[in-house]
């Protein structure tokens, strides 16, 4: 009776027969499947900040590579590959300085600028440590806010930062220039005072004095470079290698603006990490001055500091940006070329070493091929003895010596010529110390 | 093959006895060309019996497009051309929206997405990141010191590419058509097998925050070998068989000269 009542049932249809589905259910069931959403229309591109290189000083911002949150773990002395750091706001320019790195947002909140890494010289400002209200910290491991005196802190923006040996400068766009750090060669534009105790300091230096608004700001070691928007260039700090470019090798403690053959030309940008700088002009010529030790400047003149700035006669193209390292300088020309010269690893091989003349990295390396004929270099950035370019297409390369694993690749050797750092986004911008760099990248959906 | 006219059979010359001309009784001997029993073909039996047939890389069941075939000492130059380690293109076809098991689009369903937010410029990033990403890779498993200066110059000029065992390696991706949910990529690969890109149009999907399925995967270029020089079923017979091997010999003679050396 029971098998008949089911063989009833399978007869009304009520039971369903098993086997493989066929075609109409398998596409019914596709059809009745949910659908997920993980990114709607209006989905935008997230900005993040990507951090590499030697972390045991803090400068990457990671508190667990320094001080590892299980006791069994080791502290990470370097982190060879890009590693994100999360951050509060939007960072919109960052620099790294010699063991030390600042990041500023150009947010209307009240912390505009964060610090970490080295502090001895309170080149980041005044961390008061929470164990010893009275004291600052000498190293800061995660980003901490640094507190500028400013007049009107709810309504005035933070451009661009900027990192040196020991000094940092910060440029807002109504209230000047701040500067802190060490000031014994009177790099943060106010008077050396002899014996004066800079850890733990609080004193934060405003800049005012300039005869237009400053549009950009350079730390070279110890010296600092301001550019204003009529295009004319200050200098104060250490002179020995000529870099303040004032016509002596003293050391100058107000920023005071400097002639030579870049008197009257309208400077669109200045460079300078190490002892030698490079400025150029708006119609695509080169200044050089400051330390000529490495050829850098060898193009015009034998000797080997140059304290008044000097057009370099090269017949590259039209400069657009340039940039400058301890030894080696780089330089991008309107039509996308790269050209390099000083000492050093300078991207063609390991057979060029050094060079008085600019020599062309070919952009074969950098990208450009049949396949993809737009791919061109859009930005170049020194570090000390590393390079780093930026195509249009958000991709970084490197080459130079790898200190302490600072060029990313992954790889702890040297690098003689441009190679793709793989980060997960879109590079926008990158900043590069002397062991370590940072990077703001877009992400890519 | 077979029906084809075989050679002539080879000619003897025997000694025939043949009656003399104008009476019996005495005979003499006639010389006589006769063909050798021995070549006969019902005593030989047919010429060609086995074929040697050697396949180039290997051609998925859902895959199409251009498939290289050694015949007899044509299998020689299959090793050769497989130690040029030259790149294949495909062109593959993609569908936003779905994700299956085996990321082709007749597997079983695993999860549907949504795809409006994707545009052709999102994809192109991406690819370009895969490129890089790929670029990289073909440098590293060249084995090449990368502190020579001939490993500078040959990265110069993008000859570096591994000469040896080497993971999947994707030279050169590019959007060729966009229309959504469909698109359309043509990828330069090395050492590759169909199944991987299908997974790499999967991962596309991915890291565009959808999910995609692979529709069509269709070789179009092997080495010197393209969709032009092939032959489709309908000529699959002898003449156009032999005329294929004559116009291709030279171009796979300079292609494996100009990479072996």
């Amino acid at each position: 009776a029971m098998a008949g009542a089911a063989r009833r049932l399978l007869r009304r249809g009520l039971g369903v027969a098993a086997g493989p589905p066929s075609t109409r259910q398998l596409r019914e069931a596709e059809e009745a499947a949910p659908v997920f959403q993980y990114a709607g229309k209006a989905a935008k591109r997230k900005d993040r900040v990507f951090v590499w290189g030697f972390s045991y000083s803090g400068a990457l911002g990671v508190p667990s590579f320094v001080k590892p949150d299980e006791g069994w773990k080791k502290p990470r002395r370097i982190q060879p590959t890009p590693y994100r750091l999360e951050t509060e706001e939007k960072i919109s320019s960052a620099a790294c300085g010699y063991g030390f790195t600042l990041l500023a947002s150009n947010t209307r909140d009240i912390t505009k600028v964060w610090g970490m890494g080295l502090n001895k010289d309170s080149q980041l400002g005044f961390q008061r440590s929470r164990r010893d209200q009275t004291k600052g910290y000498e190293y800061v491991l995660e980003p901490s806010p640094i507190p500028l005196p400013l007049e009107k802190p709810q309504q005035t923006r933070v451009l661009q930062v900027s990192c040196g040996r020991a000094h940092s400068l910060v440029l807002t766009d109504s209230e000047g220039v701040f500067t802190m750090g060490n000031n014994s060669y009177g790099q943060c534009g106010r008077k050396v005072v002899e014996d004066e105790i800079y850890s733990g300091s609080h004193l934060i230096h405003q800049l005012k004095e300039f005869d237009s608004r400053v549009v950009q700001v350079v730390c070279g070691q110890d010296h600092s470079l301001f550019r204003t928007k009529k295009g004319t260039v200050y200098a104060c700090g250490w002179g020995a290698d000529g870099q303040t470019g004032l016509g002596h090798y003293n050391i100058t403690s107000v920023p005071t603006k400097l002639h030579g053959d870049i008197a009257g030309v309208n400077i669109i940008q200045v460079s300078s990490y190490g002892d030698c700088c490079l400025a150029v002009s708006d119609e695509g010529d080169v200044f050089g001055w400051g330390n000529s030790e490495y050829l850098q400047l060898a193009s015009v003149t034998e000797t080997t500091q140059v304290n008044v700035p000097r057009h370099l006669p090269f017949k590259i193209g039209k400069v657009k940006e340039a940039a400058c390292g301890g030894t080696g300088n780089i330089v991008l020309t309107e039509e996308g070329n790269v050209f390099v010269w000083g000492y050093g690893i300078l991207g063609k091989g390991p057979n060029l070493i050094e060079t008085a003349v600019p020599e062309m990295i070919p952009p074969s390396l950098f990208g450009w091929s049949d396949f993809s004929p737009d791919t061109r270099v859009a930005h170049v950035r020194c570090g000390l003895s590393q390079f780093a370019a930026l195509t249009n297409r958000g991709e970084l390369f490197v080459w130079g010596k790898n200190l302490r694993g600072c060029l990313g690749t992954g790889r702890m050797e040297d690098q003689y010529f441009p190679w793709r750092v793989t980060v997960p986004g879109e590079v926008v911008d990158v900043a590069c110390g002397v062991d370590h760099m940072v990077s703001m990248v877009r992400s890519f959906t | 093959l077979n029906a084809a006219p075989g050679r002539a059979p080879r000619q003897q010359v025997r000694f025939l006895p043949a009656s003399a001309p104008g009476g019996g009784g005495a005979v003499g001997l006639v010389a006589a060309r006769l063909p050798v029993l021995a070549d006969h073909p019902l005593v030989r039996g047919p010429r060609f019996k086995k074929l040697k047939i050697g396949a180039g890389h290997r051609l998925d069941v859902k895959a199409s497009g251009v498939f290289v075939l050694g015949i007899g000492h044509g299998n020689k130059l299959l090793t050769d051309r497989y130690n040029c380690h030259l790149t294949r293109v495909y062109t593959v076809g993609g569908l936003f929206g779905k994700a299956t098991d085996d990321f082709s689009d007749t597997g079983n369903l695993v999860e549907k997405t949504t795809f409006d937010h994707i545009t052709r410029e999102k994809l192109e990033r991406i690819l370009a990141v895969i490129q890089g990403t790929n670029q990289k890779a073909l440098l590293m498993y060249s084995n090449i010191d990368m502190k020579t200066q001939e490993a500078y110059e040959l990265a110069v000029k993008g000859l570096i590419r591994p000469m040896g065992k080497s993971p999947p390696i994707i030279t050169a991706v590019r959007c060729l058509q966009f229309a959504l949910p469909e698109f359309q990529l043509e990828i330069h690969c090395l050492h590759e097998t169909q199944q991987y890109l299908r997974k790499m149009v999967h991962e596309i999907g991915l890291e565009l925050k959808s999910s995609a399925v692979c529709t069509q995967v269709r070789r179009i270029r092997d080495g010197v070998f393209t969709v032009d020089d092939a032959l489709p079923r309908t000529q699959w017979n002898l003449q156009s068989i032999q005329e294929a091997i004559q116009s291709c010999q030279l171009k796979v003679e300079t292609e494996l000269e100009k990479t072996l050396g």
